[in-house]
């Protein structure tokens, strides 16, 4: 692994001259957000961010995508890929914990026995270049509660990170090794900025000041599917699925076919847990009546089931469904009160 | 507002040892600066976790009406013998208690299955004009005190005038105090200026029509149809939103723009003299999209042709569901 030192007003430029030859996508201040967006003229990349407001996992699953087009003749139906070209791409400026959601999305969409040509195929294309934490953005990060640390690497090819007058850039990937020639001829980092890098990371993680007994509720949730407590989370809930759409491992999709005329498409769109159509069966039986059971499905699809199928928690700690849920049902509050069950 | 809260905790207690309620909704302390969520408590112990301040921003009516629906709905498997009585308390400023008229004038539920803890309303504080007011800071602390919401940062502390922070909707409320209400937890707030009330409508509406149809494109370019702005309102209370009707089905599920715009004209429409712009639609809008200049536009045009405010007299009834003489009819044959 190549570990390089950049000096820090030459970081904006290098992501420019990347821009030039590949899409870049990059947090960009949009109105009042700051948002991932692929860079063009006049979007300048931002350096210095908290995160963004959507998870970039949009990149690799977006949220609405074609998965086959057809048209109906007089010999029968003529069916024809929908697949758009997936150009070579650099996702710049990911925080340690959407890197993460990318090794956990990873799980699932590429097994052994079941894989989604859609996600690979952007995935493959794309080199992940992660910023780390330095100093956590916001009092809800939690990424240290669910395996993760503000500084990681995990599910990056190339981590920077601010130690004071240069990053430290380091090459974690081949795939991130290949832009190596865009950085240009960088002096090698030695054991002074080793040191540097173990005492910000240790200082960054105990900077995080939420802290949740996430990997202490499996237990308690493998014994209880039907509890009491399921009754109380959900009464505020308004269903908009804000904390799903801007989750960075959220991943659920429904299947939909829109005709206009003999000719239609098959999308695939994100679907929601929170949402009364969710597993809303053709027969008009939906085995999730209520917005109850709904929550429970959420709670359990990312403390338990995940942790049963992959072996890990589906939470990165982001804390996004904490910030923007509209009626303040906090995640963090639930894992608490189900560890005191 | 502290004397507003105690006796609001202490009313909420009685009615539920007295089991003259079932259940209160009202709101909490939030995990988080800045929010009071809504509450549901059924333990008179539990009353102590009410709150009221100018952090409460959801209309509860929403909350009663599935709380009543939900309920009516568990009865109608039982034997009659068997059916029992719901009562569901609730906290209530001006623009609840207008959806609760709302409700009652288009029999959703009778007068009696409701008991209203009615507080006086000065203003709820809007989120994103504070973000925008702090610039980019998390806010770690927030309070009110006086006219000011004192907010801490990790850069310091700052005063920012409560009036710069308060949504507009409420700035501009002709209704801050409940209409009806059972109990009343304090002193009639003093009126807001009601002068601005349709300002941005009455700008709007001298746009040629391409200016007010590509502001409407825009404003719903941004809509991600997550439907908080429907869940949230006391007036969208359908079983099924057409939305979500899947034989026929009405709109894709796609980024359509089409399907989107066909989505919020048939909401707003469907909130002509039905909206009490309460704010809760635009509270909790993840996109913030205007919503409600023309929510406004609709309020006006009732007014206009109708005479009628929504939601202020539970004597009359609905205004699509009455006909008077005086009822303007020319829009009809010669529309603007």
């Amino acid at each position: 692994m190549e570990k390089r030192l950049l000096k820090k007003d030459k970081l904006a430029g290098i992501i420019k001259n990347i821009s030039r030859e590949m899409l870049v996508y990059a947090p960009v201040k949009e109105e009042d957000n700051v948002l991932f967006m692929a860079l063009k003229e006049g979007r300048e990349p931002l350096l210095d961010f908290s995160n963004s407001r959507n998870a970039p996992k949009t990149f690799f699953f977006p949220r609405t995508e074609i998965m086959m087009k057809y048209t109906r003749t007089g010999k029968g139906m003529e069916l024809s890929t929908g697949e758009v070209e997936v150009r070579e791409a650099v996702l710049f400026g990911v925080r340690p914990c959407d890197a993460r959601s990318f090794a956990l999305l990873d799980m699932l969409f590429e097994q052994d026995k079941y894989k989604d040509p859609y996600y690979i195929a952007r995935r493959e294309k794309t080199t992940v270049i992660s910023m780390a934490c330095v100093h956590p953005p916001y009092s809800t990060c939690f990424c240290t509660s669910v395996d993760g640390s503000p500084t990681s690497g995990e599910g990056a090819d190339i981590l920077l990170m601010d130690i004071g007058d240069n990053y430290l850039v380091e090459f974690i990937t081949s795939r991130g090794e290949k832009l190596l020639k865009y950085f240009g001829d960088l002096p090698k980092a030695g054991e002074a900025e080793e040191t540097l890098k173990k005492e910000i990371a240790e200082r960054a993680e105990k900077e995080i000041k939420s802290h949740i007994p996430a990997k202490d509720i499996k237990p308690i949730l493998d014994n209880n599917f039907e509890h009491p407590f399921w009754e109380t989370i959900h009464r505020k809930c308004l269903a908009c699925g804000t904390c799903t759409y801007l989750c960075p491992t959220c991943h659920c999709f429904d299947i939909s076919d829109e005709a206009k005329g003999s000719d239609g498409i098959r999308i695939r769109n994100w679907d929601s847990c929170m949402y009364p159509l969710f597993t809303l069966e053709t027969s008009g039986h939906n085995p999730r009546t209520t917005q109850k059971e709904r929550w429970r499905q959420r709670v359990m699809h990312k403390f338990k089931y995940y942790v049963d199928n992959f072996g890990a928690i589906s939470c990165v700690g982001c804390g996004r469904c904490v910030m923007y849920c509209p009626v303040n049902l906090d995640i963090r509050k639930i894992v608490e009160d189900i560890a005191k069950l | 507002m502290e004397n507003v809260e105690t006796k609001l905790r202490e009313e909420a207690k009685k009615l539920l040892a007295e089991k003259k309620a079932d259940i209160i909704v009202g709101y909490e302390k939030g995990t988080l600066p800045l929010l009071a969520p809504p509450c549901f408590i059924t333990d008179p112990e539990d009353a102590e976790k009410l709150v009221w301040n100018a952090f409460c921003v959801q209309n509860l009516a929403k909350f009663v009406h599935d709380l009543l629906s939900q309920h009516r709905e568990s009865q109608k498997r039982l034997k009659p013998a068997d059916r029992t009585k719901k009562t569901v308390g609730v906290v209530a400023r001006g623009c609840t208690t207008r959806s609760l008229v709302i409700h009652l004038q288009e029999k959703q539920y009778n007068r009696d299955d409701i008991v209203i803890l009615g507080v006086p309303c000065t203003g709820y504080v809007d989120r994103k004009k504070m973000d925008a007011l702090i610039a980019g800071e998390e806010i770690l602390e927030a309070s009110v005190a006086g006219d000011s919401v004192l907010v801490k940062t990790a850069a310091g502390e700052r005063k920012i005038p409560l009036k710069e922070a308060l949504a507009d909707n409420c700035l501009a409320c002709r209704f801050n105090n409940p209409l009806i209400s059972d109990l009343m937890t304090g002193d009639h707030a003093p009126a807001m200026d009601v002068t601005q009330e349709y300002a941005r409508v009455d700008e709007f509406e001298k746009l040629s029509p391409d200016e007010r149809w590509n502001y409407f494109t825009r404003e719903m370019d941004k809509c991600v149809r997550c439907y908080a702005c429907r869940n949230a309102c006391p007036s969208c209370y359908c079983k099924v939103c057409f939305v979500e009707q899947s034989q026929p089905r009405w709109v894709g599920i796609g980024e359509d723009r089409s399907d989107t715009q066909v989505f919020q004209l048939m909401r707003l429409f469907h909130m002509a003299g039905r909206c009490v712009d309460c704010g809760s639609c635009i509270a909790v809008c993840p996109m913030g999209v205007d919503l409600r200049r023309f929510l406004k536009k609709l309020d006006k045009d009732a007014l206009e042709l109708f005479e009628h405010r929504a939601g202020i007299s539970p004597d009359e009834p609905a205004m699509l569901g009455a006909f008077k003489e005086s009822d303007k009819e020319d829009f009809i044959f010669t529309p603007k």
